[in-house]
């Protein structure tokens, strides 16, 4: 029996005999058949179960005339990456802005729910930063693919044809490094700032790793932001028109 | 005389080696992980550190020389210092894969 944080052993008590049947069927044997769902998977589980009833909320009480708080609070997010994807795409930007503020939103609070006692961040994790990055990379392929087609191929190739044939292995590879980057990145942030806590709760456990759990916080934003401002940037080259 | 004098110092030069074929102590080993990671560390923060000081210093002088052009200098500055940040964590993270393994 793993260790399991108290929202994975309830998820575990409820679906374990299910989805470890369903595992096997596809030929996958959990690393242990009582409990496959993982803490990360619940943790990401429980995210996306509070978003999607933020987001419920916001929708049912949304009105032109009296305005409430929550619906300020998604007017002022939504107005701030439409403003920073039309600094750096330019007008058509605005097709964009649902995927950008979701992922936002989703990794902001992976990071923040670590700070509660009793729930621990997915993002410090390696294997949920480099889901997110795999989501945000085949975003921008596709939506790079969908705005100039085939010819988005020709980005690959560099600014004269001859010399495609270095350019193509150079531009391949750096593409996967921007995955990786965004992936180590989130990740590192987050685990240095738990493991940093965890040192500093070893030496003085009285006052002193709150310090280190506001500065996470704040780590917690800032990379939440700046994932998203790599992913409009990865966007923008991706979308650009050549004048 | 000479020569064979030089010969002789030659000689218990060689017997400076023997400690080699001595017993090694097995209950000694240096931890050259530990001490490998301590130093790749601290040379990644402190370089991280310079740069990181370096791009402080030229927004903080453009605000001041341009207060109107404040919001792109701070985009670009927040953008610079986590680009440059990400670099002292890529040691880190090779610290974890190797001091934990």
């Amino acid at each position: 029996m793993p260790e399991q944080l108290w929202f994975t052993a309830i998820l575990n008590h409820l679906f374990a005999a299910q989805l470890t049947a369903l595992l096997r069927a596809v030929h996958v044997e959990p690393q242990f058949p009582e409990a496959p769902i993982t803490n990360g998977v619940a943790m990401e589980f429980l995210v996306f179960l509070f978003l999607v009833a933020l987001f419920a909320m916001a929708r049912s009480r949304l009105s032109v005339e009296k305005p409430g708080a929550l619906q300020h609070t998604f007017e002022g997010l939504h107005g701030f990456i439409q403003g920073q994807s039309e600094e750096m795409m330019g007008h058509g930007s605005a097709e964009f802005t649902p995927f950008l503020l979701v992922l936002m939103l989703f990794i902001l609070i992976c990071n923040l729910i670590g700070v509660i006692p009793g729930f621990e961040s997915p993002t410090a994790l390696p294997v949920v930063p480099l889901g997110c990055a795999i989501c945000a990379f085949v975003y921008y392929q596709t939506q790079g693919f969908k705005h100039h087609g085939v010819a988005y191929l020709k980005h690959f190739m560099g600014p004269m044809w001859w010399l495609a044939i270095i350019m193509i292995p150079i531009e391949i590879i750096s593409h996967f490094a921007r995955m990786l980057s965004l992936t180590i990145r989130l990740f590192a942030n987050m685990y240095a700032g738990d493991m940093v806590t965890l040192v500093f709760f070893s030496l003085v456990p009285v006052g002193v790793p709150v310090i280190f759990l506001l500065l996470h916080v704040g780590v917690s934003l800032l990379q939440a932001y700046i994932f998203v401002l790599l992913t409009t940037v990865y966007l923008a080259g991706a979308v650009a028109e050549e004048h | 005389m000479r020569k064979l004098s030089y010969f002789f110092m030659a000689m218990s030069f060689l017997c400076f080696a023997m400690p080699a074929l001595a017993q090694g102590g097995e209950a000694y080993a240096t931890n050259w992980v530990a001490i490998t990671a301590g130093f790749s560390m601290a040379i990644a923060s402190a370089v991280c550190g310079l740069a990181q000081g370096r791009a402080t210093a030229a927004a903080a002088e453009a605000m001041a020389r341009n207060p109107a052009a404040r919001p792109g200098i701070q985009f670009a500055l927040i953008l610079g210092l986590a680009l440059i940040e990400s670099l002292a964590l890529y040691t880190l993270v090779i610290i974890f894969a190797k001091v934990v393994r």
